[in-house]
């Protein structure tokens, strides 16, 4: 199958096995958790923990949980569940004070970034008569997370940072926590820990070679035409 | 050397480090923790190392091997690849490979460090770096004097040459006969590649570019108790498997054999230097929180770009009051990044870049000047495998979130990337410097300024034109790109005199006779190398040298 035909919809295909974010996916019968048997036991711990132990909210305080909830959701596309639970992982990483090893010279730390991203975001909602980023309309949302991202946010809260950069941030530990997980492992048709296990078939010089235990895309769509044909790019 | 030495086939095994027979075929940490000295903080030893990594690894190895009783102090912890790293992108961070603690980063083009360039822990940041390990070109010498840019070095080619050779054969390094610079052969033969590395051989191909399998520090077959590498492609996150060298397991298990003791968890804070004498008495450094000074009758920093240069300015005393080695105001300076853009493209095929290390199949053949492109010096193409985060990464950077983000996610699958290597000149602004902020140890938080000079920026333009050219000539149906930056060397530069340079040409800081810096950041410029291989390289030499000199340290 390729992109010669009517590309299905992404969200058409339901996935049939295991947990994918929003059941979307292009690898209905695969699931990468059913392979954990094969994963070393430090590994498997590591990444069942991340699965089953989603960790409480402790650096977010209730407000700025519910707005950056919301954000998440627009940035990552999460517009129904099941849900990757992604701001759990980030308040997790923020609580814990070690981050990812540098500082803009224009921006706060990590955390304060993350906070005045929260207040930023319900200045935004409140210019446009909403109490909160998460009361506002998903087309507002979207629209605001847009300007975000191209550094066209101003006043208040976002007086304090460069906008396009604080983006940078955020959109980097959204990035983490979200393919962290295990269903969009599984969304994604990536083979997951592969230790002590390893890899026989390459792909080269037979292209489309591979594992017995790895899973069949069910379609494909080149996401450059896509993206721009849905007007989503 | 006997040039049997360097056939396939017939490899010998480096006959002065016993490291590989060392480790256990079945369990991945080190097998002689239990043999390995202590040593006293008042105990005079004759080196201590500041660092753990490619530099420090290699010498404190060879000078053991000499009889030197040598104490390598290590931030980071000591690992054992069973229990502490896992096949995980997101757990290689939360085990504590990269260098966290935070820097500040400004200029035109700052720097994102962490992850992408720094590590902490024994083994350094070869435990989680690609695994590429090209030799510098003779052109990379004498730079100035070819090309008018730059800087020369104080040594050439050829006083490198066998300092070369020995650290590929101890990595092991596998790769195809190499045609540039120095034509050379490697000890273990070029591994298999993957379709996501093949569709981009093809393409160069096509286009009229050689690329060559390798040159990686991946075993390609047994080496001792280092078995054969599996293809899982988390190279990045630390081999679990002992098949990517790094100094933890191609180093340490034979200096633990000759009494050398590798402190970990010890954050070095100043060199302090003797105000009677002018001769560096040990080091301070703190473990738990807790103050410890070490005695030693020789130092030798090897800390990395930031930390080398942090480290020497934060000792300032009465004999050095801008830092050591600072009389020329030359320390944190020359700090070199090479320019890594990435270009991706689309297949119809499933090429799972994921399997397979990511270092597969490169190319050197713009790495000379050539004055018909109109800029010095030039790049070498690597392909580059990202696994699910870095690839969302390479996604957001083209502006892509949302549902769009998510798209091209799911089409991960069909993408393969190829990466630059762009030879970055040195520039004296681009420096290290300490700023107001403290870090847990009271030490001043580094700050690391970057901007790209012209010839940088024209070299990177010209590259990514190549990149889209031979992703062209693969049939791609489209492709995203990325502008990135890897790797950091210089800092403490070496040269000709102290008005020049931090360090002579056998690394001794100028002015302070049992001082020495032994890591990337010696080098005056960079050419287009990962830079692993030239840093241990440069150590053997220094260890040789210091071994002649041993008599009067």
């Amino acid at each position: 199958m390729g992109t010669d035909q009517a590309h299905p919809n992404p969200h058409g295909l339901r996935q049939r096995k295991g947990t994918t974010p929003q059941l979307a996916g292009r690898y209905p019968d695969w699931n990468v958790l059913d392979e954990q048997e094969h994963w070393d036991e430090t590994t498997r711990r590591v990444v069942l923990s991340r699965l089953h132990d989603v960790p409480e909210l402790t650096f977010f305080d209730e407000r700025e949980a519910a707005t950056l909830t919301a954000f998440c959701d627009v940035l990552l596309a999460q517009d129904e569940e099941p849900r990757i639970p992604v701001l759990a992982y980030i308040d997790e990483k923020l609580a814990g004070g070690v981050g990812d090893g540098w500082q803009y010279y224009d921006l706060p730390g990590d955390g304060e970034v993350w906070r005045i991203v929260a207040r930023g975001l319900d200045d935004e909602a409140q210019r446009n008569a909403f109490d909160s980023f998460a009361d506002a309309s998903l087309e507002l949302q979207a629209s605001i997370v847009h300007r975000f991202g191209q550094g066209e946010l101003h006043g208040r809260a976002w007086e304090s940072v460069n906008v396009a950069r604080a983006f940078k941030v955020v959109i980097r530990y959204a990035c983490q926590a979200f393919y962290s997980h295990p269903w969009a492992w599984t969304e994604i048709g990536f083979g997951g820990p592969a230790y002590p296990r390893g890899y026989g078939a390459f792909g080269a010089p037979h292209m489309g070679e591979r594992e017995s235990w790895e899973g069949e895309e069910s379609f494909h769509v080149d996401p450059v035409k896509d993206t721009q044909e849905r007007g989503i790019e | 050397m006997t040039p049997s030495l360097l056939n396939k086939g017939s490899f010998a095994m480096p006959k002065d480090n016993d490291s590989p027979f060392l480790l256990d075929k079945h369990k991945r940490g080190l097998q002689n923790l239990d043999r390995m000295a202590r040593y006293r903080d008042d105990d005079v030893v004759d080196l201590v190392v500041v660092g753990a990594g490619a530099g420090g690894g290699v010498l404190a190895q060879r000078l053991a091997r000499k009889g030197w009783q040598v104490v390598v102090l290590e931030k980071g912890p000591f690992w054992d690849p069973d229990r502490d790293w896992v096949s995980d992108e997101k757990g290689a961070g939360q085990a504590g490979l990269y260098w966290t603690d935070n820097r500040i980063i400004s200029g035109n083009d700052p720097i994102e460090m962490g992850k992408n360039n720094s590590g902490q822990g024994v083994g350094g940041s070869m435990t989680h770096f690609a695994g590429y390990t090209p030799r510098l070109h003779p052109s990379d010498f004498e730079v100035k004097t070819r090309d008018g840019v730059g800087a020369d070095w104080p040594i050439s080619y050829p006083e490198l040459k066998e300092s070369f050779e020995r650290v590929e054969r101890e990595l092991p390094v596998a790769g195809e006969d190499w045609p540039w610079g120095d034509p050379h052969t490697y000890p273990h033969s070029p591994h298999p590649v993957s379709g996501a590395a093949y569709v981009a051989w093809e393409g160069a191909r096509r286009y009229g570019i050689e690329m060559r399998v390798g040159p990686v520090a991946i075993t390609n077959g047994v080496f001792g108790n280092r078995p054969h590498c599996i293809y899982r492609g988390f190279c990045l996150e630390g081999c679990k498997v002992n098949a990517k060298a790094s100094p933890l397991i191609t180093h340490f298990p034979d200096a633990i054999e000759f009494g050398c003791e590798i402190r970990a968890g010890c954050m070095v804070t100043r060199v302090e230097i003797d105000d009677a004498t002018g001769r560096a008495s040990g080091v301070a450094y703190m473990r738990d929180g807790e103050e410890h000074f070490q005695r030693a009758d020789a130092v030798a920093v090897c800390g990395y770009a930031i930390e080398t240069p942090r480290l020497l300015l934060n000792s300032a005393c009465p004999r050095h009051p801008s830092g050591l080695g600072n009389n020329a105001d030359l320390v944190g300076r020359y700090v070199m990044v090479q320019g890594a853009t990435q270009v991706a493209a689309r297949f119809q095929d499933l090429l799972r870049m994921y399997k397979a290390p990511p270092p597969e199949v490169s190319s050197e053949q713009f790495y000379e000047t050539d004055e018909a492109r109109g800029f010095a010096r030039g790049f070498s193409i690597q392909t580059i495998s990202p696994l699910p985060i870095g690839w969302a990464e390479h996604v957001a950077a083209e502006g892509h979130w949302g549902q769009s983000m998510r798209e091209y996610m799911r089409d991960y699958n069909h993408w393969s990337v190829l990466g630059i290597l762009a030879e970055f000149l040195p520039q004296a602004e681009n420096r290290v410097t300490l700023g107001e902020e403290k870090d847990q140890n009271g030490m001043p938080v580094p700050h690391f300024n970057y901007n790209r000079c012209a010839n940088d920026k024209a070299i990177v333009d010209f590259a990514r034109g190549v990149l889209m050219e031979i992703w062209d000539g693969a049939g791609a149906e489209d492709t995203l790109t990325i502008d990135r930056y890897a790797h950091l060397v210089g800092g403490a530069r070496m040269g000709f005199s102290p008005d020049d340079s931090v360090v002579d040409s056998s690394q001794r800081v100028w002015g302070i006779e049992n001082l020495f810096v032994v890591d990337g950041s010696v080098l005056p410029t960079q050419g287009s190398a990962n830079p692993a291989l030239a840093i241990m390289a440069l150590a053997d030499r220094c260890a040789s040298l210091l071994d002649r000199k041993a008599a009067d340290k």
